[in-house]
């Protein structure tokens, strides 16, 4: 199994004035290819904090990441957007999409940034709208479409440059139950077909869809649990660094 | 109908001797007509609008109100020209022969100007040393710095506009720039996905930077139809009021393209610096966490 995500002693502080707020104190664990980690915990405990360093979005404190066997914890600004762009997926609560460009232009963003000409990334922005159950509502404006929708959208955004890790932080967060379901069934459809999904959310039926759940709280992981896919019975596996290597 | 006798004084200068030929006219004239014959005058449309003549029609032309005076025929209405020392004045003209001028004001053989046409503008030059060499008691000068010297109130009125220009281009500089700040800003969340996944400062500076510069061209002509509509408007009703045919206002090619490079500097440079604010921000901060 190829580890696809590898963190070690991961902290991340927030310094506000003198006062600092540490958000992540030494995280260590390893996701490999093709698994779905969901990451819960209370409020605060710093879920999103761990989601962005994964993402590149944020640098640590201290410790490392390593994504796709790339180490990305000081990467500059230049080489982690063209990390982003190129290695992950990244989709939000709240969708984060153009408003003034339709579902296929959205999609279409990623390849065009990335290279790839008119015709081919028309198609695959197609294709990928097709995947997500979209494929008849290419033209339309992200104002015109439902909540679920949108956040298909913004799935099929993610994976436009076939990522090796899809990172989502509360995708069921601004959806009712029955979408948040639709949500879910997609997720897993995803990683049947070999997409590295690290989830975070407060949902229990998204955590519940998950392989392996890791449970944190005040910035330290307290839990991390492989559900049985057979009978989705919770069994524990550990707090040791490499749970999936023993 | 008796023409009053200041605009008759006017005539003198108004005749603009034009040596040979305005003393060759009324000979030849003589010649061909009975003596007793009335001699022809031209008059400017406003005075024949308001007088309601008629090219043919007899008019009695007098030095003063009830002094005598010659019957003469109106044998041309003319125009005004366009110019702008004109439009001001009120009162009418009226071209009559120089003889008959004369003997009406009682000045005898007398001119205080006249004006003398030259192929070239070597020969003017060549003139006005021989004049002012030989002539005893006037003086000659090229009529184009006559023109200069009357016209100094426009110069500094011009230069007035000039200024009102340059400090409306600057105001509407800083709004634009505010404008565009503010519109710019609107895109933070639109930026922050950008570079979340994975777009370049490039692009998408690159992309507000091209999208100012757009709104830039297409507003600023806009501005040049809405200025060519005003610039119209402006000139038929003062036009009319002054009843000439100068035109008080113009939108040139100059103008045009002097106002759609502004804006579009203006434009690139202020969406520049509105897009390099929000791309130098790290996106998490421009969701506003
Ligand atoms: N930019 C920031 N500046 C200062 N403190 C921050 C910042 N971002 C997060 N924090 C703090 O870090 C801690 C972890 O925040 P984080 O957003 O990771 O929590 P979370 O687990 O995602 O919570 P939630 O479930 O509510 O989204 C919190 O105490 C939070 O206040
Ligand atoms: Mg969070």
């Amino acid at each position: 199994m190829t580890a696809i995500v590898e963190v070690r002693d991961l902290a991340r502080e927030y310094r506000m004035g003198d006062e600092r707020v540490p958000a992540l104190r030494g995280v260590t664990f390893t996701v490999h290819q093709p698994e779905y980690v969901a990451i819960v915990g209370p409020s605060g405990c710093g879920k999103s904090t761990l989601l962005n360093l994964l993402g590149v979005i944020d640098r640590p404190t201290s410790g490392t990441v390593s994504i796709a066997g790339e180490r990305v914890d000081q990467l500059d600004d230049a080489r982690a957007t063209e990390f982003r762009l190129r290695r992950i997926g990244f989709v939000f609560q709240r969708f984060y999409l153009l408003q003034a460009l339709s579902a296929r232009e959205n999609v279409e963003l990623p390849l065009a940034e990335a290279g790839m000409s008119t015709r081919e990334r028309r198609a695959r922005a197609l294709e990928l709208l097709e995947y997500v159950g979209l494929g008849r509502r290419e033209r339309h404006r992200p104002s015109q479409l439902s909540g679920g929708e949108q956040q298909r959208v913004a799935i099929a955004r993610a994976l436009a440059n076939r990522p090796a890790l899809l990172l989502a932080d509360e995708p069921t967060g601004e959806l009712d139950a029955r979408t948040g379901a639709e949500m879910i069934a997609l997720f897993e459809r995803l990683n049947r077909d070999g997409t590295t999904i690290v989830v975070v959310t407060h949902d229990e039926d998204l955590a519940r869809a998950a392989k392996r759940v890791i449970h944190m709280r005040d910035g330290t992981i307290v839990d991390d649990v492989r559900v049985d896919p057979a009978d989705r019975r919770v069994e524990p596996v550990g707090l040791a660094p490499e749970p999936h290597e023993r | 109908m008796r023409v009053n006798h200041r605009f008759v004084c006017l005539l003198l200068l108004a005749v603009a001797v034009r040596g040979a030929p305005a003393q060759q006219t009324p000979r030849s004239i003589a010649r061909g007509v009975p003596q007793d014959a009335p001699r022809s005058i031209t008059i400017d449309s406003r005075l024949a609008a308001d007088a309601s003549l008629h090219v043919g029609d007899r008019v009695v032309v007098a030095a003063g109100t009830g002094e005598p005076g010659d019957t003469v025929v109106i044998a041309a209405i003319t125009q005004r020209r366009a110019d702008p020392a004109e439009i001001a004045r009120g009162e009418y003209r009226v071209r009559l022969h120089l003889g008959q001028l004369q003997s009406l004001l009682g000045y005898g053989d007398r001119v205080d100007r006249f004006a003398i046409a030259t192929p070239s503008a070597g020969a003017t030059a060549d003139a006005v040393a021989r004049i002012n060499a030989s002539a005893f008691g006037f003086q000659a000068h090229r009529s184009a710095d006559v023109a200069v010297e009357t016209s100094k109130t426009f110069a500094v009125v011009s230069r007035f506009h000039r200024a009102i220009g340059t400090i409306t281009i600057v105001a509407s500089a800083i709004f634009l720039l505010c404008i565009m700040l503010l519109k710019v800003d609107e895109r933070r969340r639109d930026v922050a996905a950008l570079r979340l996944i994975g777009c370049t400062e490039r692009t998408i500076v690159g992309s507000v930077v091209l999208e100012a510069a757009a709104i830039a061209v297409l507003g600023s002509l806009f501005g040049v139809v809405v200025g060519g509509t005003a610039s119209f408007l402006v000139n038929r009703h003062y036009q009319a009021v002054y009843r000439t045919p100068l035109r008080f206002s113009i939108v040139t090619g100059d103008i045009v393209l002097l106002a759609v490079a502004l804006a579009l500097v203006l434009g690139i440079v202020a969406g520049w610096l509105a897009a390099r604010r929000l791309v130098r921000t790290p996106p998490l901060a421009l969701f506003g966490r």
